[in-house]
């Protein structure tokens, strides 16, 4: 990993947390979405963080041997649609999408889940942020000496 | 003996230079910890530096700390990481990161980061004294 390899673990925390925000806000904005474009109801959508290991065996042992961290940061492994929870099945026979029994299904969407998400999303970011902080204050801390 | 490569007087400053190296991995690791707080199975990391150096100190006893210093050997001083299972973890997706504690720690390090620069610039302050 370069010199400033922490700017990097910072700003992938960052990315993927706002990749999870900006999934979440498309679930809260289809909470109502009755039809997609295979015609079946909306479906809410998870995001699945991995750690990243993008370095070869060759630089973890050069890394270990060089005193230097091998860590890289977090990155998306896929956004995944969740199968397992139930849609809300309401009865209203005038809506366009009911069924023959007058029923028409609505996403698995629950607002608290996603806000519940949101906010733990939204710390998460600022976790991040606050660490790039950090990195910025100690890296300029240590470039500093050269001006003594 | 005489030319200032092999005084010892950069002793101090090649002790600071290390300790600062590992202050840096750190804050490399506890990032690292606060990047992956929401990834399943993941468990945080740490660097230990300062039980090397106690280590190292304790390696000769009933001596100036001048001394003491000066028979550091540099490449022996290395800041370790390790991966930390202490209390396995509290959470049910398998991650041991708590995102208050590591944001402690990163306040903490970045004081002793600030400790260790201020005392190399004193190091060289005292030298530049000296050769005025």
């Amino acid at each position: 990993m370069s010199v400033f390899g922490a700017f990097d673990i910072n700003a992938s925390g960052m990315t993927a947390e706002r990749f999870r925000m900006d999934t979440i806000s498309q679930n809260v904005a289809n909470a109502n979405t009755t039809r997609t474009e295979d015609g079946t109801p909306y479906r809410r959508k998870i995001v699945v963080f991995e750690e990243k290991n993008s370095q070869t065996p060759f630089h973890q042992v050069l890394n270990r041997a060089t005193d230097r961290y091998s860590g890289t940061g977090v990155k998306v492994t896929g956004v995944y649609e969740d199968t397992k929870t139930e849609g809300n099945k309401v009865y209203d026979p005038s809506h366009p999408d009911a069924d023959e029994n007058g029923y028409v299904m609505y996403p698995n969407v629950n607002i608290i889940t996603e806000f519940t998400n949101l906010i733990d999303a939204s710390r998460a970011y600022q976790a991040n942020s606050t660490a790039f902080g950090a990195s910025k204050n100690i890296a300029t801390m240590g470039l500093n000496i050269l001006n003594s | 003996m005489s030319s200032l490569i092999d005084t010892n007087a950069f002793d101090y400053v090649n002790v600071l230079d290390k300790a600062m190296d590992a202050s840096w991995i750190r804050n490399e690791a506890i990032s690292n910890n606060l990047a992956n707080a929401d990834t399943p199975n993941y468990k945080r990391q740490d660097v230990n530096f300062e039980v090397q150096l106690a280590k190292a100190l304790r390696h000769s006893r009933y001596k100036s700390m001048d001394a003491k210093v000066g028979d550091l050997k540099m490449n022996r001083l290395k800041p370790i990481t390790y991966t930390d299972y202490s209390g396995f973890s509290y959470r049910i997706d398998g991650n041991n990161v708590d995102p208050d504690t590591e944001g402690v720690y990163l306040a903490k390090n970045q004081v002793v980061y600030q400790g260790l620069y201020q005392s190399t610039l004193q190091e060289f302050k005292n030298l530049q004294a000296v050769m005025k």
